[in-house]
């Protein structure tokens, strides 16, 4: 499909009369509709997994059926995903399938950075606190997930990235985003939509990751200083 | 006081106890030694005081209640608690790691401050210097001090160490250990305190319980007693050869009837608080048979004679014996 759009390549493929004619009622509420499909889906995604990476954490053997689960989701073609949401009852086509599809994809890597991050925390950490006193619940809250925040945020900073270039392909399924722009860039031969879109998509990508990048570090303040 | 009575822990799974009928009590204001080679208990029994670890049959009485009568973390709150891997929050500074029982016991925020500052100061921190700082940035001696100014926080009348020293090079771990000893000096705490090295239990203790593998208690005294007449075969080898030796290194020289000293200038001087294996390894080391006795206030006390040291080590041998 790619191959159609770059076919005419040339001093014409960017039109920036266009873009500056476009700007507002097009190419602005596709990425609008892009950060809220990514925006939400983490936002859900996360919900799901915060407790659920707890509960696996506890509960050990629940663990590896986890992983397969999650992982035989995020292994699903993300177009075929969007397909065959689209067909179950009550669902249809528009941005609900996106995201339940895109929220899908996040649990895997999601509930292993929680997993991971709580595991992270040092045993005699956790015996010390137990030892002085502190309930499970004070445990969790005050000791457990202060430490793991920093890699379960990791765990965001990629599902995050991954999201939000699956998501231009919900616009198949009528999604919305920045996808809507390829998508018809590509059907009517029309290049600057598929780069605007394209690079759109990508900035954003590179922007959500350092973002993240920059929180983790600084949940972990502990971790900067270093003994002189 | 902390009494054990009948405690015994069989691990589920397991058919050997790792503790089995233990039986002994723990003063107020003394520290009990508990050790023992490794897989002896001596861990799973200090971890049963504040129940860590519940006991599959027989009680532990604090001050005469069972350590069952209230609920489990009320009760380690009450009870100071410092393990070897020290296990300081990472994510906190070095003031809110040590006022963590105090905040969790709801205590004022000045008070907090202040006491975070006075403990500081006890283990040799300065406050000003270390209170804001994250534990990574301590040397492993510095944590271990924090570790234990944190299990003294809320002062606690009874403190659990496992090991507290033991994560650190010989020559700080020696000086932790006078300073510990220093402090307790004036706190006196009831401590349980664990390890697996017979010179620092000697050191520590006030008592010393000898546990053997299976967890059972192999002799419980003084460590002067115990070095001076261990009870079985298992004791004298685990508190070594040199046994005689190390019970010489518990008495001062001040505590020896000394005799007068009389023209003795070329004799080797020895102040009076050297512990009587220094001063016989100095006189031997000067090829003398006495030594000057010396101290800082009043000078030349008297001399002390390898003849006097090897008839006190005899004499408790003899004992031993039960001569």
């Amino acid at each position: 499909m790619s191959s159609l759009a770059l076919q005419d390549l040339g001093p014409k493929t960017l039109d920036w009369t266009w873009i500056s004619n476009n700007f507002g009622d097009e190419i602005l509420p596709a990425l609008q509709g892009h950060i809220f499909l990514s925006l939400t889906s983490v936002a859900i995604a996360l919900v799901i997994s915060l407790p659920m990476g707890i509960l696996v954490s506890r509960y050990r053997k629940a663990y590896p059926p986890v992983t397969f689960i999650t992982g035989l989701l995020f292994s699903i073609p993300s177009l075929a995903a969007f397909m065959l949401l689209v067909a179950l009852p009550g669902v249809g086509l528009g941005p609900v399938p996106v995201i339940i599809a895109l929220v899908a994809y996040s649990l895997l890597v999601l509930i292993r950075n929680v997993v991971a991050g709580i595991d992270s925390v040092p045993e005699e950490t956790k015996d010390a606190a137990r030892g002085m006193g502190l309930t499970n619940r004070q445990i969790l809250f005050r000791v457990e997930l202060p430490l793991a925040l920093p890699v379960i945020v990791a765990g965001v900073r990629i599902a995050t990235v991954t999201i939000i270039g699956i998501a231009t392909i919900g616009a198949y399924i009528n999604g919305g985003g920045l996808g809507e722009l390829i998508f018809t860039g590509i059907s009517r031969n029309f290049p600057t939509r598929v780069i605007v879109g394209a690079v759109l998509a990508t900035l954003m990508a590179v922007l959500a990751d350092v973002l993240l990048l920059w929180l983790e570090r600084r949940l972990r303040p502990w971790a900067r200083v270093r003994r002189a | 006081m902390i009494e054990f009575r009948d405690v015994s822990k069989t691990y589920t799974g397991s058919s050997r106890p790792v503790v089995k009928d233990l039986s002994f009590e723990v003063l107020d204001g003394e520290i009990c030694v508990l050790v023992g080679p490794s897989g002896c208990g001596k861990t799973t029994s200090m971890r049963m005081v504040n129940r860590l670890i519940e006991p599959s049959s027989g009680e532990i009485l604090i001050d005469g209640e069972p350590n069952t009568a209230m609920s489990a973390t009320q009760l380690r709150r009450r009870i100071g608690y410092a393990i070897q891997q020290i296990g300081l929050f990472p994510h906190r500074t070095i003031a809110d790691n040590i006022a963590t029982v105090p905040g969790l016991v709801g205590w004022e925020k000045a008070r907090i401050t202040a006491r975070v500052d006075e403990l500081l100061e006890l283990v040799g921190l300065d406050p000003e210097q270390y209170r804001g700082r994250y534990p990574a940035e301590l040397s492993g001696g510095q944590q271990q001090r924090v570790g234990v100014a944190r299990a003294m926080a809320a002062d606690p009348p009874i403190m659990l160490m496992d090991e507290p020293f033991g994560a650190v090079d010989p020559i700080t771990r020696h000086r932790l250990q006078d300073e510990f000893l220093r402090i307790q000096q004036e706190i006196k705490k009831t401590i349980v305190f664990v390890t697996h090295d017979i010179d620092e239990a000697i050191k520590m203790g006030d008592k010393i319980a000898i546990l053997k593998e299976g967890g059972i208690l192999a002799q419980y005294d003084t460590p002067e007693n115990i070095l001076a007449a261990p009870t079985s075969e298992f004791v004298s080898s685990f508190v070594g050869s040199d046994r005689v030796l190390k019970r010489l290194s518990l008495m001062r020289v001040s505590e020896m009837d000394l005799e007068p000293a009389n023209g003795s200038d070329t004799l080797p001087r020895i102040d009076e608080r050297t512990n009587l294996k220094d001063a016989l390894s100095e006189m031997i080391g000067a090829g003398a048979e006495r030594g000057l006795v010396v101290s800082d206030r009043s000078g030349v006390r008297g001399t002390i004679s390898i003849q006097q040291i090897k008839n006190l080590s005899h004499r408790t041998e003899a004992g031993r014996h039960g001569v």
